[in-house]
């Protein structure tokens, strides 16, 4: 008997309720197109996307190379500004804001994790941590700490990245994302670049992240990963196709 | 964090800001010792032209006398009117004072002299002077504004001792030691006869080779005009002559008027003279005048040309190095602003990388570039008596480090531009 379990969020009421409702969302796209204009004319990279993503959610985008993942990442990630249409990012639009605003907003709203965790290789653990507190408002070494021992990285605080393991340096670069509490963490192939025990850390960190109520937009090829999340939206040739939620959340078995 | 990333940048990157670092060591280093010979060019120049004698004249107005720079009176000394040897104390009180090195009054005298033992007497011309004079704070008299002029023995110090030309004393078989009698010619106001001393044999190349040079005030008795003197030659240090230097005082607006007056042209500070002494013409020499103007005009010229030829070179280095500084450094400019860094956070963190780069190898080209001044000023003025001088001079120390910057901001400007144009995603994703 297949008991498929329909995911709570932390607003209330049905994740899939909560997708048709973008004044509950805390990522809102309405009808966003992003062209570029280059040698060879204009190019779409993203066509008239819409859809919604509720606080706490945790959607995984997938598609393949071209398909305008990294477009719509930079759009959430307000590392860019949509051509047309509308994205609201915690109900604020950012495509009338300007350039120092955006720098602003990102550094309040958005936690990136990267796919090649890019951490300064001269700044030791807690410092890469820092970085992000000093960007953001003020640096606070306690914070980081704590932000690094909640990762489970309390004893390594001190450590250069090159001292450090690829599972333990995305949890540097998790803990650095988390630490100006942002309400959305922005994961690019988070366990892209890992082996098969360190990919299984960072699904269970994001695992907990999500319960303790995280939003977590993902950006995977690994379906498995991609099965984490309770919904997907798929990509092909610059178009959206959202995917109702997935199916009750597993636990990655290696 | 960001002295932390400051000091990184410098730890991580030595080989880069070493290269940026010497571009603006050598570039600053080659500025300061331009300006630090600049600041000091008037015054080498000033002694080196010397040897060519005073650049200003003095004479009475009335008089119609040629003016020759070391020359020798050849009017008739009776039959011209004289400037008052007191009068000459007013100089110490124009505008210009302190310019004026040297100061030599002449006064030419005809007499007669016979050799100890004979009776006979020849017609001899003559020129009092002051040797040594102490002249405000100047030691100063004809030997200071004749340098030319070589000397056997010594200058006179005393009203009976008196130096001859070459030539006078072959003509009369003098040495130095030897004794002979003057007498003031016929035809002079005062009446004297004297025996004076041979202290020393001058040659000079012109017509002081035949004449006695005597203490003026031993001249002044011999023509019987206590106080008068026909000629003083003045040396001063002065601005290079422009056009606006030659215009007439007389015909400019007074606000013109008193520019000029308050530049040390050597007209300026003829006119001065003229209005310190009264009846007194003053003008300048124009050959050694004009020689200290051009040879200025021309070092000047040459030197701002090696200082921007040097501070466009370190601007081109700086340039080169801070871009290969930057590229490397791509992946943490995009980091920085997914962080929500903004550009000009980032740009102020390289801004402030090249800033204490340009402080550092300012102060230090600064510090090259004096002793680089000194040895130069000893090697191009050699034998002016400033060989040894150091040119430490703390007013250049803000001025060096305010170039090195503008150099070291100018040259990172494009590179950081760049880095800060491109999109942060591109580099993050670049750098994967």
């Amino acid at each position: 008997m297949n008991e498929a379990k329909v995911q709570t969020g932390p607003l209330g009421g049905s994740l899939s309720e909560q997708t048709t409702r973008p004044d509950c969302a805390v990522i809102a796209l309405s009808h966003v197109t992003r062209e570029y204009s280059g040698h060879a004319g204009v190019v779409r990279a993203l066509a008239d996307a819409s859809f919604s993503i509720v606080a706490g959610e945790w959607v995984a985008i997938t598609g393949p190379s071209g398909s305008g993942k990294s477009t719509l990442v930079n759009l959430i990630g307000c590392l860019d500004r949509p051509t047309a249409g509308e994205l609201k990012i915690d109900n604020v639009d950012v495509a009338s804001m300007s350039a120092t605003e955006l720098d602003r907003f990102r550094a309040d709203k958005i936690g990136f994790i990267f796919q090649q965790f890019h951490l300064i290789p001269y700044l030791s653990a807690v410092e890469n941590v820092m970085l992000a507190q000093y960007f953001h408002s003020m640096t606070d070494e306690a914070e980081a700490r704590a932000a690094l021992d909640k990762v489970g990285l309390g004893s390594r605080i001190s450590h250069l990245p090159s001292e450090l393991s690829g599972g333990e340096q995305q949890r540097v670069c998790i803990a650095r994302a988390l630490i100006n509490h942002p309400p959305i963490l922005l994961a690019d192939e988070p366990t892209g670049n890992l082996d098969a025990a360190n990919q299984t850390i960072v699904a269970e960190l994001l695992q907990d992240l999500h319960r303790n109520g995280h939003t977590i937009v993902m950006v995977t090829h690994d379906p498995e990963m991609a099965g984490l999340a309770q919904r997907k939206i798929a990509l092909s040739h610059g178009k959206v196709f959202c995917h109702p939620v997935g199916g009750p959340m597993v636990t990655l078995r290696r | 964090m960001f002295f932390r990333l400051l000091m990184e940048s410098f730890r991580r990157q030595r080989r880069r800001k070493m290269l940026a670092g010497i571009a603006i060591l050598l570039g600053t280093t080659a500025v300061t010792a331009m300006l630090a010979l600049a600041t000091t060019i008037g015054d080498r120049i000033h002694k080196e032209l010397a040897v060519y004698g005073a650049n200003i004249v003095v004479y009475p107005k009335a008089d119609l006398l040629d003016v020759k720079v070391g020359g020798v009176d050849v009017k008739p000394a009776s039959g011209g009117v004289y400037l008052k040897e007191s009068d000459l104390q007013k100089l110490k009180a124009i505008f210009w004072a302190n310019n004026i090195t040297g100061v030599s009054p002449e006064l030419p005298v005809q007499f007669a002299v016979s050799r100890q033992g004979d009776e006979r007497l020849f017609p001899a011309k003559g020129v009092g002077y002051w040797f040594d004079h102490d002249f405000a704070s100047l030691k100063t008299g004809a030997p200071a504004l004749h340098p030319w002029w070589h000397l056997e023995g010594t200058w006179p110090s005393r009203s009976g001792d008196v130096v001859v030309g070459a030539n006078f004393a072959k003509q009369l078989g003098l040495k130095v030691g030897d004794r002979f009698r003057m007498q003031s010619a016929p035809g002079n106001v005062g009446s004297s006869s004297s025996t004076v001393n041979v202290v020393g044999i001058v040659t000079s190349g012109d017509e002081t080779d035949g004449a006695v040079l005597l203490p003026l005030q031993a001249a002044q008795t011999l023509v019987g005009a206590n106080d008068g003197v026909r000629r003083v030659e003045v040396s001063a240090r002065t601005k290079p002559e422009d056009a606006f230097a030659r215009k007439d005082p007389e015909t400019l607006s007074p606000k013109d008027h008193e520019i000029w007056y308050c530049r040390p042209y050597a007209n300026s500070i003829a006119y001065q003279i003229r209005e310190a002494i009264p009846g007194a013409q003053a003008e300048q020499v124009r050959r050694v005048e004009q020689s200290e103007g051009n040879v200025l005009n021309r070092i000047s010229g040459l030197m701002w040309l090696i200082s921007a030829a040097a501070l466009l070179a370190a601007g081109f280095a700086v340039s080169a190095a801070m871009a290969t500084a930057i590229l490397e450094r791509r992946g943490e400019i995009g980091l920085m602003r997914s962080l929500g860094a903004s550009k000009g956070a980032i740009a102020f963190l390289f801004y402030a990388e090249t800033g204490l780069l340009a402080v550092f190898a300012g102060t230090l080209g600064y510090l090259a570039g004096s002793g680089l001044a000194a040895w130069l000023g000893a090697r191009i003025f050699a034998g002016d008596g400033g060989a040894a001088e150091a040119v430490l001079i703390p007013v250049l120390l803000p001025v060096v480090v305010a170039l090195a910057l503008v150099v070291a901001i100018a040259g990172s400007t494009p590179s950081i531009r760049a880095a800060l144009r491109m999109e942060p995603s591109a580099i993050l994703r670049e750098d994967a």
